[in-house]
């Protein structure tokens, strides 16, 4: 099986399994417990807490340890709401668990603003100028975009913030950012920052928001206080110890050299008429694939069948029929229905992808014959 | 536990009572009790009171079963009687939530000293000395108190009577094959068919790559649903791809679907005959769509000679959604995959199709041999 799909989640470090057995049958202690085990067991994610936030460049704040980037999404903006005349910005090709929150605060009645994307993916800065105000209260932005790879400049948007709403509290999801592309929040105006464990190799259910100032966090529900009473619960220790490994275990800048590698060597091989290599000259770790009169779920099931595995854009849109992000930058219904995501890791090799480009074109060759009157 | 038709089966009568005692002894696996029959009724006791809900929840769904209640049992005689009456009335809260009330006897017991009238006038009489404010409706009471004295000697008196299933016991009437699209109607086809005693197995048709693996979930999950009511089902799963695709690159686009259809029966023919089943059963709705025209029907029905049930095919599309809905499967068949049918779709379909034109088009086609094919991509799950 070659797995092109690493952008809805990849496979676990096998070093993460001896974390999860250490931490879950030896230091299996409740932190919050009063022992001197438990202490120890406190302090380790302590630690794990203040290595995260260096990893991020952050020079101050606090990271909280949440089940999935789902709750840091929704922790983010949720524990953002005020109650008053405000204003919420959000870009239109924001990850399902951003933009149904974006929806749903629109239903209560809030002033909800959705940013139109360029033709190469990014948020349309232009856009984003005209729409930010003293009332904003808050900007949501994704980082990386999971459906294009298009990376936004947050250099360029924190700078927007601090001209036009200071106040504004800014928010990020850099769920496909974190440990795949290098950059550093240090000077940035970035308040919030969510990140996950799954797509970088740890195990899931486990993820992060990073946080500037927790005091004008509000909590999503309440329960014993733990992680500063922002996030109730106790703590996934084995899950944050794991999260840990898989980030000690990559190197950034290496990684990101092998994966355009790995994304030249397929691009070169898939050369067929009828196949569109869509790039938005962003994270190589994404791709888009278009095939001409064949749609993407027919390609993906048939791909399968002959052991590559590609992706449909986001897992959690997928059930649902289109793709917001592409629909937004202007592809027709017709190119997207026929378009996959086509993911890399950085541990595959040349190989590898260059056999699966082979089998792509061989598989749309296939189906074209089949389907042809 | 009162059982339906199965008075009027005569000789058969032994037989069904006891395919009904081992379907329901089924339903209720996993759980202690004891089933008896006493004469038109079936007394399930010695149960931990603690299930009891959950097992008439249970019971409710078995087919042959009318009614069920939960019932006070104990040896006959007139004293006890009215104790347990009135204790029932107590329990059902008295004159504070009832007003009016109706005793309604039977007595299979032709030796106990009164007659069902005079029971329930009688009981009536002690009901009323104990509640005053309580008045007798014989047409609209709040509260129904049945006694009914048996010929084991004992009484049981209920008040909570439930309805069941109704129908027939599930396996009395053989075994069918239903064609289970993942769509509203062939569920709903195939509980009303196993409600008339049919032991069912399926048949789903997918074409993968064309559709998605979720489709077949989809199919797996509906079979799962209607295990509720028929405990387990054997669900063949047959793929449809290379036959439609050779019916695309063959024949004329009109008739893609009247071709598709003619191979789902044949096939569905052969399963039966494997699997001795003797019917096949299809959620077609008359006129709801081109394919379930009369004349399409007339077409697919003349590659099969077994009965081909379709239970729904006088129902509106609302009257399905509605039995859908009863019997829980409505809100897993809207669920958006696509199935079988939507991928190689024309845009006009036959609405009054020829057996002659259909013959014709189908000797452009080796349809033995796409039959074997596909019969070969025969994948059982046995659904529990």
């Amino acid at each position: 099986m070659i797995y092109l799909d690493n952008a809805g989640t990849t496979k676990m470090f096998d070093e993460c399994v001896e974390v999860h057995k250490e931490f879950s049958c030896v230091d299996f202690f409740n932190p919050s417990a009063v022992t001197i085990k438990s202490m120890e067991v406190s302090k380790k994610i302590s630690e794990t807490e203040r290595f995260f936030l260096q990893k991020l460049g952050a020079s101050e704040g606090n990271v909280i340890f949440t089940g999935c980037a789902t709750e840091s999404n929704n922790l983010a903006i949720k524990g953002s709401l005020r109650t008053g005349n405000w204003e919420y910005v959000f870009s239109s090709g924001e990850h399902p668990s951003v933009f149904n929150v974006a929806k749903a605060l629109e239903m209560e009645g809030r002033k909800v603003h959705f940013v139109p994307l360029l033709k190469d993916g990014t948020v349309d800065l232009a856009a984003l100028e005209s729409v930010l105000n003293e009332r904003t209260r808050l900007i949501s932005i994704m980082h990386v975009s999971n459906e294009t790879g298009a990376i936004n400049d947050l250099k360029k948007i924190s700078a927007l913030k601090n001209r036009l709403c200071p106040k504004a509290v800014l928010h990020v999801d850099g769920v496909q950012a974190f440990m795949k592309i290098p950059f550093s929040l240090r000077g940035l105006s970035v308040d919030l920052y969510s990140f996950s464990a799954h797509k970088i190799h740890g195990p899931k259910g486990v993820a992060g928001l990073y946080v500037k100032n927790k005091t004008a966090l509000k909590e999503l529900f309440q329960g014993g206080g733990q992680q500063y009473g922002v996030r109730s619960g106790t703590e996934n220790v084995s899950g944050i110890m794991q999260f840990r490994k898989a980030v000690e275990m990559i190197d950034v800048q290496k990684n990101l050299e092998n994966v355009r590698a790995l994304k030249q060597a397929f691009n070169d091989a898939v050369s067929l008429k009828g196949i569109k290599i869509v790039d938005f000259g962003g994270s190589p770790y994404i791709e888009c694939l278009q095939f001409e009169g064949v749609k993407g779920e027919t390609m993906l099931h048939a791909l399968e069948q002959r052991g590559v595995i590609v992706g449909l854009g986001s897992a959690c849109s997928s059930k649902k029929a289109g793709n917001r992000a592409l629909e937004n930058i202007g592809f027709s219904k017709e190119e997207i229905i026929s378009s996959v995501r086509v993911s890399f890791n950085a541990y595959q090799t040349l190989e590898e992808v260059t056999l699966a480009a082979k089998i792509v074109c061989e598989t749309y060759k296939n189906i074209v014959e089949r389907v042809a009157k | 536990m009162k059982f339906g038709e199965l008075f009027l089966k005569g000789r058969n009568r032994h037989d069904f009572i006891s395919l009904l005692k081992t379907n329901i002894l089924k339903k209720l696996r996993g759980f202690d009790c004891h089933l008896v029959e006493t004469q038109g009724r079936l007394v399930l006791s010695d149960y931990i009171e603690d299930f009891e809900n959950e097992i008439i929840e249970r019971i409710q769904t078995v087919f042959g079963l009318i009614g069920v209640a939960q019932a006070f049992e104990f040896d006959t005689n007139l004293p006890s009687i009215e104790d347990v009456v009135v204790g029932a009335v107590e329990d059902s809260g008295g004159s504070k939530s009832v007003k009016s009330f109706k005793i309604e006897t039977k007595r299979a017991d032709k030796t106990f000293e009164m007659t069902s009238m005079e029971l329930d006038k009688h009981l009536g009489e002690v009901v009323l000395d104990k509640f005053p404010k309580l008045k007798v409706d014989l047409y609209n009471p709040d509260l129904i108190i049945y006694v009914e004295v048996r010929t084991n000697k004992k009484t049981y008196v209920y008040t909570n009577l439930l309805p069941c299933a109704g129908g027939l016991p599930l396996g009395s009437a053989g075994k069918a094959m239903l064609l289970l699209s993942g769509g509203i109607d062939s569920p709903v086809a195939g509980y009303l068919m196993a409600k008339r005693g049919l032991k069912l197995e399926a048949i789903h048709f997918h074409s993968y790559p064309y559709t998605s693996v979720q489709a077949k979930e989809k199919v797996i999950e509906l079979a799962r649903l209607l295990t509720k009511y028929v405990d387990e089902i054997k669900l063949h799963i047959v793929s449809f791809t290379e036959i439609q695709e050779e019916i695309h690159k063959n024949c004329d686009a009109d008739y893609m679907i009247t071709i598709m259809r003619r191979f789902m029966m044949r096939i569905a023919k052969r399963l039966c005959e494997k699997n001795e089943a003797g019917a096949v059963v299809t959620g077609e709705s008359l006129g709801q769509v081109a394919s379930q025209t009369m004349q399409s029907m007339t077409v697919t029905n003349s590659v099969i000679d077994i009965p081909v049930f379709r239970p729904v095919v006088a129902f509106d599309k609302e009257e399905i959604m509605d039995v859908a809905r009863k019997i829980g499967t409505y809100e897993t068949s809207i669920l958006p995959y696509e199935d079988c049918c939507t991928v190689f779709l024309p845009k006009n379909p036959v609405i009054k199709p020829t057996i002659k034109r259909v013959e014709k088009l189908e000797t452009k086609l080796d349809v033995e041999g796409l039959i074997e094919k596909a019969l070969a991509t025969e994948e059982v799950i046995v659904v529990r």
